[in-house]
């Protein structure tokens, strides 16, 4: 184009340039009309012609709100019909995907013997780029949703209501922690003691006692008492003690959440490095499993990754936990 | 403080501007004509509102155009439809009704 075109000219066609070809021409010609009339109006009472054309497109503002008038388009991304539903489903996918995207590329990156900087780096990288596209391709549906005006079929009821929220600070979880912790401790007693893998030597006679033709052998390392074992006893007794606290005071407070913090970082770095350098299992008990010689070799160290990602997971599962709850009983004390 | 007031005052109008295009254009006008009138007679309206506002009033068949293209300057006149003037009745009525509910509210208070 070589001739300049006037601000008017400039202003109709940036305003229907959005609208359907359908009505672009009705449009264009209105609304030529009308600004043409608004300038008229103004040269009536003296005004230059200039300022009279400015003035009139100033008015009649940014031509896009214009044109999504026209086309009756909503001007946000997402309005108060979606906001909600999108706002919900965007939070339960952000607690679900990267969690499963970051542990899936640990234990690949584990079994697949990487160094630990490179697991780490990458279940973080992937953690990140996985939260970007939920977020993304979540936000985009809706963005569409909000123009079709499709019904996202989300009513609310009052079904919908969620229980007044536990705080995990009443005696019943007191008694289960407790019972827990309890069971535990018997737990590696029995193991040590009696022993919780039952093998048998030969072919069992079920026509006999069984006693007598089975033995148990321990799943734990033996090695590991008194010392280790001893410092997972001390763990299980600041863990009660901690149960206690919490129920003595009815609420959790930032300094039971530091020391469950510390609790839960103590118990998966020692078992994290008994895993790593394989000294948590019985030897006698892997001879009866993992060396078997039908057992492929990779399925120890397949195994041991799991352990590790799951150890780790539960771990801060455990201080996120203990973390949550504090703030919630903060909140709820101002 | 003064935008609250604003806010109020908007919400309070908001409608008032489709009930006067109904009424106004039971004898045909056109855009700026329209908003020249609604200023006049006490429904001041920013262009970018109103004009848009009558497309959409023509899609619902509540307004229905015609181009009149006599004189110099061609014109789309609008002209409110049957099913725009029993819409405009029904408004009316509520209108009526809620300046009555309104008039009692004002009467206990004094």
């Amino acid at each position: 184009m070589t001739t300049k075109t006037t601000l008017t000219e400039r202003y109709i066609a940036e305003t229907v340039k959005s609208i359907t070809p359908t009505a672009q021409d009705d449009v264009r010609a209105e609304l030529a009309a009308s600004i043409d009339d608004a300038i008229e109006a103004r040269l009536d009472q003296g005004e230059p012609r200039d300022d009279a054309e400015r003035a009139v497109l100033t008015e009649l503002g940014d031509p896009a709100i214009l044109a999504a008038g026209f086309a009756d388009r909503p001007l946000h991304l997402i309005g108060p019909k979606y906001y909600l539903t999108w706002w919900r489903l965007l939070k339960l996918l952000l607690w679900i995907v990267p969690v499963i995207a970051m542990v899936g590329v640990t234990v690949a990156n584990g079994i697949a013997d990487e160094p630990i900087g490179k697991i780490i780096g990458e279940a973080i990288g992937v953690g990140i780029s996985t939260m970007v596209h939920v977020a993304f391709w979540t936000t985009l549906v809706f963005f569409v949703l909000e123009r079709t005006g499709a019904d996202a079929g989300a009513r609310w009821t009052v079904d919908a209501l969620p229980e007044v929220h536990e705080d995990g600070t009443g005696r019943k979880d007191l008694i289960a922690s407790l019972i827990f912790l309890g069971l535990a401790t018997g737990a590696l007693f029995w193991d040590r003691y009696i022993g919780f893998a039952v093998f048998t030597n030969d072919s069992v006679d079920v026509g006999s006692g069984l006693g007598a033709q089975t033995r148990a052998v321990a799943i734990l390392n033996p090695d590991l008492w008194p010392w280790w074992i001893g410092g997972a006893l001390v763990l299980i007794g600041a863990e009660a003690l901690l149960a206690v606290a919490v129920y003595a005071r009815r609420s959790w407070r930032p300094m039971l959440a530091v020391f469950n913090t510390v609790l839960a970082v103590v118990f998966a770095a020692g078992a994290v490095y008994l895993v790593a350098t394989g000294q948590l299992m019985n030897p006698e008990f892997l001879d009866f499993t993992l060396y078997r010689t039908d057992v492929p070799g990779d399925v120890g160290r397949i195994l041991s990754v799991l352990l590790i990602v799951g150890i780790v997971g539960v771990g801060v599962w455990d201080i996120i936990d203990g973390w949550l709850k504090t703030r919630r009983a903060q909140r709820a004390a101002q | 403080m003064n935008e609250t007031l604003d806010t109020h005052l908007q919400e309070l109008r908001r409608g008032t501007v489709v009930l006067a295009c109904l009424q106004l254009l039971r004898s045909p006008g056109y855009g700026y004509g329209l908003l020249e009138e609604l200023e006049r007679r006490g429904f001041a309206t920013d262009a970018n509102t109103l004009y848009p506002l009558l497309r959409r009033l023509e899609k619902q068949e509540y307004l229905t155009s015609e181009w009149n293209t006599e004189e110099a300057r061609p014109r789309k006149f609008y002209r409110t439809s049957d099913a725009g003037i029993r819409l405009a009745d029904t408004l009316t009525q509520d209108w009526l009704a809620l300046t009555a509910a309104i008039a009692t509210l004002t009467d206990q208070e004094n």
